[in-house]
């Protein structure tokens, strides 16, 4: 039945308007932990006020692995198995500050071919890393088609990876004193052994060109648009002394503008060999982070491609015992991880196993600024600060 | 870290910190329990160590159910390590604490460096020291129901309890000595 609306009696619209203000009651939003844009099992407590957010509480945990503990019951060679697997999107370079603290505390010199070749690696998963957020951040924030793009020249990255180490995520390539032989090549004491696959170099110059042109791709694709600019320039600026108070590190606190880079500053590999720059933003905002990383990625491909004119000769592995035994002390040592600073706290009380190992990893700080950070932001805008954190899970929870 | 660098922060903290070691590279500065905070402040105040990496402890404990225990008898007590870094020149410090196990409470960081707060409340559950004057001092990763603190040494893995180690019945034996990788000279 319908009714009849007699237009006539009708009172105008403006009229009818209230003019006072419409009091909102305080709601609790939960985001996640099943979100797409929590990058995995995150979930945020929102207390929200119509669009804008109040509060934010982060609620951690749904992917903790108890790695500390794990740790104390592995041996070391085991324990390389075990942080492959914190940071999966970039674990090549999960592996190095270990095996570099472990090597500290044994005094163990690595012989220089293994170095490059760590240091050609981690840079690798430097770009495949970043190339997963410059897919993803548009994604999150609208745009699908620079993901495809990403993905693509992601895969060149993994597919070179893979063929040195025959893993794509998880390769567990690094020894203690050195780095295994190249995927089939069969055991370490064989005579003339072959480490790096052959045509290895080649292709690696072919794709890191082929990368720093999909850069530029990137930057008119993505950077060019006026809707990604306008989502992400002047959102979320973080000042640099807050980042630093909260311990947030990586491309985050350099797109606050600090130039601070562990690769240039520590020598758990030979970066000092090479010429790079250290991209910095200016604003500290969504903006200034995807570019920082984008950057990043051009400045790994030029050190890679440096690195592998450069590869010594030489042997793989220092001699270390068959049964790795690390000697009693206390050592921290610190790597400049794709998500920021990635640190293993060692005490050795001269067992097989570790006492005790810290992990400390980047992501987990990095998003401890968020409930600072997501304060007062409009809900959209939460994803697009979320997403510029680039964080993995993994990372997060350990 | 460069060595000389590193060498030249430590000249100017031991004249303030006595007790200061710098083994493998690691500054390490050990202060009371009733200094922490203030300690940690002097540190960012003075020495711009104003990045605060990292918080967490350590179970000191000769009775261990899991893993290897010390070497050399040790003091039962809990000790509370804090990585503060600065964003310049690479160089950090690790301060350390020592506290006791039977009432294991100490003065929060969260004041000084408000990135503190979720590494004190890991440090909450995994080792159940408690953080004095932390706003919000609950369980950080596990669920709330969880019982015990994980990270004790005195905590059982339960999983090697109720399940054999993966591959146990493959294990070859363990060499008697200790051999050498034979290098690419030899065979």
């Amino acid at each position: 039945m319908t009714t009849t609306i007699d237009p006539e009696n009708l009172p105008f619209i403006s009229e009818t308007s209230v003019s006072v203000e419409i009091e909102t009651e305080g709601m609790t939003l939960n985001i996640g932990p099943q979100h797409p844009s929590t990058h995995g099992v995150l979930r945020l407590v929102a207390k929200v006020d119509g669009e804008q957010i109040f509060n934010v509480e982060p609620v951690l945990g749904y992917m903790h692995r108890g790695y500390e503990k794990l740790a104390e019951v592995r041996t070391y060679p085991q324990i390389t198995t075990l942080v492959n697997r914190i940071d999966w999107v970039s674990g090549f370079s999960n592996e190095i500050p270990f095996i570099a603290a472990t090597e500290k505390l044994m005094e163990v010199e690595v012989p220089e071919r293994a170095k490059y070749i760590r240091l050609i690696l981690t840079e690798m998963a430097r770009i495949a890393s970043h190339f997963v957020f410059n897919g993803a951040y548009p994604l999150e924030i609208g745009a699908l088609t620079p993901l495809f793009y990403a993905m693509e020249d992601r895969e060149r990255v993994l597919d070179l990876i893979e063929s040195v180490t025959g893993g794509r995520f998880h390769p567990n390539f690094n020894r203690i004193g050195g780095v295994k032989p190249a995927a089939g090549a069969g055991p370490a004491t064989k005579k003339d052994i072959q480490d790096l696959p052959a045509g290895f170099y080649q292709e690696t110059r072919d794709s890191m060109e082929t990368i720093l042109k999909a850069c530029d791709k990137f930057e008119d694709l993505v950077g060019g648009n006026e809707v990604f600019i306008a989502r992400t320039k002047n959102i979320g600026v973080l000042p640099s002394e807050v980042a630093s108070a909260y311990g947030v590190s990586g491309p985050i606190l350099r797109a606050s503008g600090v130039k601070f880079d562990l690769r240039s500053t520590t020598d758990y590999l030979p970066y000092k060999d090479f010429d790079y720059e250290i991209p910095t933003g200016e604003n500290g905002d969504c903006y200034d982070r995807w570019f920082v990383r984008l950057q990043e990625i051009r400045e790994s491909a030029k050190i890679v491609l440096q690195a592998i004119d450069a590869v010594p000769s030489g042997p793989l592995q220092a001699k270390v015992p068959k049964i790795i035994k690390v000697p009693e002390g206390e050592c921290y040592v610190r790597a400049e991880n794709p998500k920021g600073e990635m640190g293993y706290h060692l005490i050795s009380e001269g067992g097989l196993g570790p006492y005790r190992l810290k992990i400390r990893t980047a992501s987990f700080s990095n998003i401890s600024v968020l409930p600072w950070l997501l304060e007062g932001v409009l809900i959209p805008d939460l994803l697009a600060i979320m997403g510029s954190f680039d964080f993995v899970l993994g990372d997060v929870d350990r | 870290m460069d060595q000389s660098e590193n060498t030249s922060l430590l000249d100017s903290l031991s004249s303030n910190f006595p007790s200061t070691t710098n083994d493998f590279d690691t500054l390490k500065i050990f202060v009371k329990e009733d200094e922490w905070v203030q300690a940690a402040t002097k540190l960012k105040d003075e020495y711009g160590l104003s990045f605060f990496s990292w918080l967490s402890a350590v179970d000191w404990e000769n009775d261990v159910s899991v893993g290897d225990p010390p070497k050399e008898n040790v003091q039962p007590s809990f000790e509370i390590l804090c990585c503060l870094s600065d964003t310049s020149d690479g160089n950090f410090v690790i301060l350390s604490t020592t506290i006791d196990k039977t009432n294991p409470i100490i003065n929060t960081l969260v004041n000084v460096f408000p990135g503190a707060s979720w590494h004190e409340r890991e440090a909450y559950e995994m080792f159940g020291i408690s953080f004095e004057g932390h706003p919000n001092l609950i369980k950080l990763y596990l669920p709330d129901g969880f019982e015990g603190n994980p990270l004790l040494k005195s905590y059982e893995l339960l999983t090697r309890e109720v399940k054999p180690w993966p591959g146990e019945v493959d294990v070859e034996p363990m060499p008697e000595s200790d051999e050498e990788i034979k290098g690419d000279d030899e065979q």
